[in-house]
C-alpha cells in the first residue's frame, strides 16, 4: 500500500520506501531523506533566470554569493520532486522524517 | 508599582495560551446550552466585526484605513476569545499587554483599571512586533463587575523613531525605535486625557495620524462595549463569562483533535534573510516542526544569533504569534482564531537568537524575521498537511513587504510619515489545482486592501506613474504564483520627500516555492534622480505602462537611474523624482513542465507570463503572432529538457563532492553565526536552553 505524502512523493508501506507518485520509482529507504535517492542539480542562473539586468548588483535574478538553486529529479521519470534556494555550500534540508511506525498504525499495517 | 520591578516584564509576555479557568467561569459554564453557545459566539463574532469595520473608517494611516487591523475580545485575565482580523497575529499578541494590565495596574491604587478608562501601549515587548504597531485596550464592567477587555490594535505609520514612517532600517537600539510605551491609561470617565495625547502627538512626525488613530481605536471598542452591554443585558453576566471562556475550551479541544489528524514526523525549513538593514547580509531563522500526536512542537535552533545593534531582531512571542498566523489561516482555517488555539502548540528559542530578543536590541524591521519564520511555517505546514487535506498545502504568498516608506510635509503642508498600501498587495501562493490570485492582498492580513491609487494621492506628495501587475514577479510551476504589483510615483507639488524601502529578498529570494515550484524573484527599488517624467507627463508622451516596460530599450525617461536594495536606506528625493518597486508575487507549486500549455497560452495572452518564460521555464512552443501553442513542438521540447535534467542530475555522493566545496563570502555571512549551523562551535554547556 502506497500513501501520498506529497505532490510527487509516496511511501510504500509494505517496503518503507519513498516512491516517485509520477512513475513509482522507489527512490530511497523512507526512515532516512528521500534526496538521496534522487538526481541533485545546481542549476545554471542563465537557463532559469529572465536575461533582463543580466550584471548589475539588484535584477530579477539572485546574487550567486547568497543563493543558489538546487533541484531534486527523479532518476526514473525526471518530474522534478522538489526545489531548494540554498547559500553556497549550505547542507540540503532534511525536510521529511515521517513516523514510518506511526503512519502504519495509522493505516492498520 | 506595586507588583514589579521598573522595566519589562519577562514573566507576562510567557503567557500566551489561555489562562486556568476561574471559579467565575467554571461556575457559569453549566449555564451555556449547545444552541445559546452557538448563537453567543455567531453574535460576538459580528460584534468584533463591528469593531474592526468602525476603526478602519475612523482611522488615518495606510494601515489602518486599508484593513490591518486587528479587533479582540478577551476574557476578564485576558485572554483572546473573539477576534475580527486577517491580521491574526495582532490579535494574539494584544492579550499580552491586557494581562499586564490586570497583573499590574487593575489592583494598583495609582494607577487602577475601571469603567470608562481606556489603555494605550505600543512597546513591542507586550505588542510583539516593532513600535509602529500600537493598541488601545478597554476594560468592559457590568454592576461594577469586570467582564471582558475589548482591543483594536493596527500599525500606525509613524512612531517617532530615527527614520520617519515606523521603519528604522538604520536603528541600533532600543532607542531608535520610537516611543515604547507599556500599558497607559490615556483616559478614564470616557474622556481621553489631553495632556497625554498632546504629549504622543509631540513624540511623532505625523501627529494628526497619531491621534487619528488612537481615536479610531477608541471609538471602535466603546462601540463594541455598548453591544457587549446589550448582550449581557440580555443573558445576564454569568452567561456572558461563561460562553466566554467556553469558546476557548472548544476550540482548545478541536485544534488538539485537528492536530492529531497529521502524520508524525519531522518537518524542517531553513529560511534566509539578505539584509542586516541599511547593508547586506545573510541571516538564517531555522525551523524545526516536530509532529507527534496532539501537539505541534517548534524549535528554533541553529537560528542566526541576535545582533544587538541591527534591526532585524524579533521577540520569541512574536515569533510564535507569525507561526499562529499560518495556522489560524490555513491550517486552523475552520476554527475560530483565538489564543486556545495555543493549546495544541509548543516552542523552545535558544537564548541567544534572532528571533529571542533581549535586552535593549532593536526590533524595527521584526517584520522581516517574523515573516521568515511564517514563511518557514508555511513550508513545514505544506508537507505536513498534504496527506491529511492536499487543499491546504499551499505555495506561499509574497512574505517581505517590498513597499516604500517615507516622511516630509505633503502638498497641504501637513506632515506626513507612513508606508504605502501596496503592502497589501502582494501575488497568492499557488495551489494544488490553480494559479495563486494577482496582487491578492496580503499574506499576513488577509482582510485587507491596496486602496485606489487616487485616494493615496489626494493627502501624500506623490503621483502613481502606473500600478499593475508584473509578468516577472512571481514563481512559476504547475501552478504559478499570482503576480506581484509592481509601481511608480513620482514626487510632486513639494520640494522633496525623504523616501526608503521596507523589506528583503533583492539578493536571495525571500518567498521559495514548493513542490518544485519556482520562488519569487528578487525585488530591488530603481529610483531616477533629474527624470524628465514630469515633462513626458505634459506632453503627453508615450511613458512606461507597466513594471515591465521600465526595463526595455525604448523606455523614454531620461535623469540618473539608480538602483537599490529593497532595504533602501531613507533618503530625499526631489519634485520630480521618480521611485519605482514592485512587490513580490506568490510562489510557485509543482514541476513547471507539468503546466498546461494551454494554461501557459492564456498567461501570454493576458500578459502575466513573458515569451521568454513560456518558451525557458515552461518549455511550450508558440506561435506568437497567431498566439496558438504548437503542440508537437512543445512535447519535443519538454522531452528534450527532460532529457537534460537527467544529464546534469548527479547521485547525492557526487553532488555533495562539489557542493560541499563552495561557501559564501565572509562579508555575506557576518552577522550569520557559525556558518552553515550557527551554533556549531558553542560548547555543549553554552548550547542555548528552552527560555520559553
Amino acid at each position: 500500500m502506497k500513501v501520498r505524502i506529497t505532490e510527487c512523493l509516496d511511501i510504500d508501506l509494505e517496503t518503507e520506501t519513498w516512491c516517485c507518485n509520477r512513475c513509482g520509482h522507489p527512490l530511497h529507504g523512507a526512515r532516512d531523506d528521500y534526496k538521496k535517492g534522487c538526481l541533485i542539480a545546481e542549476r545554471d542562473p542563465d537557463e532559469v533566470y529572465p536575461p533582463e539586468l543580466k550584471g548589475q548588483e539588484y535584477g530579477f535574478r539572485p546574487d550567486p554569493n547568497y543563493s543558489r538553486l538546487i533541484e531534486f529529479y527523479c532518476p526514473n521519470c525526471a518530474v522534478l520532486i522538489e526545489s531548494e534556494n540554498l547559500p553556497p555550500g549550505h547542507p540540503l534540508t532534511h525536510e521529511l522524517e515521517i513516523d514510518i511506525d506511526a503512519l502504519k498504525r495509522r493505516h492498520g499495517r | 508599582m506595586s507588583s514589579t520591578a521598573y522595566g519589562r516584564d519577562h514573566e507576562v509576555v510567557q503567557r500566551l495560551r489561555p489562562e486556568p479557568p476561574s471559579a467565575e467561569e467554571l461556575a457559569a459554564d453549566e449555564l451555556v446550552s449547545g444552541v445559546e453557545f452557538d448563537i453567543f459566539r455567531h453574535k460576538m463574532k459580528m460584534v468584533a466585526q463591528e469593531g474592526k469595520e468602525t476603526t478602519m473608517r475612523l482611522g488615518a494611516s495606510t494601515g489602518m484605513r486599508w484593513g490591518d487591523v486587528a479587533f479582540g475580545i478577551f476574557t476578564a485575565q485576558g485572554d483572546l476569545a473573539v477576534c475580527a482580523t486577517g491580521i491574526y497575529f495582532h490579535a494574539l499578541l494584544g492579550q499580552l499587554p491586557i494581562k499586564f494590565l490586570v497583573k499590574h495596574w487593575r489592583n494598583d491604587p495609582s494607577v487602577g483599571c475601571n469603567q470608562g478608562d481606556s489603555f494605550f501601549y505600543n512597546d513591542p515587548f507586550y505588542g510583539g512586533v516593532h513600535a509602529a504597531d500600537m493598541g488601545l485596550a478597554i476594560p468592559i464592567f457590568h454592576a461594577g463587575r469586570l467582564i471582558c477587555f475589548a482591543a483594536a490594535a493596527v500599525h500606525t505609520g509613524e512612531c517617532g523613531g530615527t527614520d520617519p514612517g515606523g521603519l528604522g532600517n538604520g536603528s541600533r537600539s532600543r532607542y531608535d525605535d520610537g516611543i515604547l510605551i507599556p500599558p497607559l491609561k490615556v483616559g478614564e470617565g470616557y474622556q481621553l486625557r489631553e495632556d497625554i495625547l498632546t504629549m504622543l502627538a509631540t513624540m511623532n512626525r505625523d501627529p494628526r495620524t497619531m491621534i487619528l488613530d488612537i481615536k479610531a481605536r477608541l471609538a471602535a471598542v466603546r462601540v463594541v462595549e455598548r453591544r457587549i452591554q446589550d448582550l449581557i443585558a440580555e443573558k445576564g453576566a454569568a452567561f456572558f463569562v461563561g460562553a466566554l471562556r467556553r469558546i476557548l475550551t472548544v476550540t482548545s479541544e478541536a485544534a488538539r483533535r485537528k492536530v492529531s489528524r497529521l502524520n508524525d514526523g519531522v518537518f524542517r525549513q531553513a529560511r534566509f534573510i539578505d539584509t542586516l538593514g541599511v547593508e547586506p547580509g545573510l541571516i538564517k531563522v531555522m525551523l524545526t516542526v516536530r509532529k507527534k500526536g496532539d501537539k505541534i512542537f517548534l524549535d528554533f535552533e541553529n537560528t542566526s544569533p541576535l545582533i544587538p545593534d541591527r534591526p532585524l531582531n524579533c521577540y520569541f512571542q512574536g515569533a510564535v504569534a507569525l507561526a499562529a498566523l499560518y495556522l489560524c489561516g490555513w491550517f486552523f482555517y475552520d476554527l475560530p482564531a483565538n489564543n486556545g488555539l495555543l493549546e495544541a502548540v509548543e516552542w523552545k528559542f535558544p537564548d541567544d537568537a534572532l528571533v529571542n530578543a533581549k535586552g535593549d536590541a532593536t526590533t524595527s524591521l521584526a517584520p522581516l524575521s517574523m515573516n521568515t519564520v511564517y514563511q518557514a511555517m508555511f513550508q513545514c505546514g505544506a508537507r505536513m498537511t498534504f496527506s491529511y487535506d492536499p487543499e491546504r498545502a499551499v505555495a506561499s504568498w509574497f512574505t517581505a513587504f517590498a513597499v516604500p516608506f517615507y516622511g516630509g510635509l505633503n502638498q497641504h503642508g501637513d506632515p506626513v510619515a507612513d508606508v504605502t498600501p501596496e503592502m497589501n498587495s502582494c501575488g497568492a501562493g499557488a495551489c494544488r489545482d490553480r494559479d495563486g490570485v494577482h496582487s491578492a492582498g496580503s499574506f499576513f492580513a488577509s482582510m485587507s486592501d491596496c486602496s485606489d491609487v487616487e485616494t493615496s494621492e489626494a493627502d501624500r506628495p506623490f503621483v502613481y506613474t502606473f500600478r499593475g501587475h508584473f509578468d516577472g514577479s512571481y514563481g512559476h510551476g504547475k501552478h504559478r504564483g499570482g503576480s506581484g504589483t509592481g509601481f511608480g510615483m513620482m514626487v510632486y507639488e513639494v520640494p522633496a520627500m525623504h523616501m526608503g524601502g521596507f523589506g528583503n529578498g533583492s539578493r536571495h529570494p525571500a518567498t521559495p516555492g514548493v513542490f518544485g515550484g519556482g520562488a519569487v524573484p528578487p525585488v530591488f527599488i530603481r529610483t531616477v534622480r533629474g527624470s524628465n517624467y514630469r515633462s513626458l507627463l505634459a506632453e503627453r508622451a508615450q511613458r512606461p505602462r507597466n513594471y515591465g516596460e521600465l526595463y526595455r530599450p525604448e523606455n523614454p525617461e531620461t535623469g540618473t537611474p539608480v538602483y537599490h536594495d529593497i532595504s533602501m536606506p531613507i533618503e530625499p528625493l526631489n519634485e520630480g523624482d521618480t521611485f519605482y518597486v514592485c512587490t513580490g508575487g506568490g510562489a510557485g507549486y509543482g514541476d513547471a513542465l507539468e503546466r498546461d500549455p494551454r494554461a501557459v497560452l492564456q498567461d501570454l495572452r493576458d500578459g502575466v507570463v513573458s515569451a521568454w518564460a513560456a518558451r525557458n521555464v515552461y518549455f511550450v512552443a508558440t506561435d506568437e503572432h497567431r498566439l496558438r501553442v504548437d503542440e508537437e513542438e512543445t512535447a519535443r521540447l519538454r522531452a528534450a529538457e527532460r532529457a537534460a535534467r537527467k544529464r546534469r542530475g548527479k547521485s547525492w555522493e557526487a553532488f555533495h563532492a562539489e557542493w560541499n566545496r563552495k561557501r559564501p563570502a565572509p562579508e555575506v555571512i557576518r552577522g550569520y553565526g557559525s556558518y552553515p549551523d550557527p551554533l556549531d562551535g558553542m560548547a555543549a554547556q553554552d548550547r542555548p536552553t528552552a527560555a520559553a
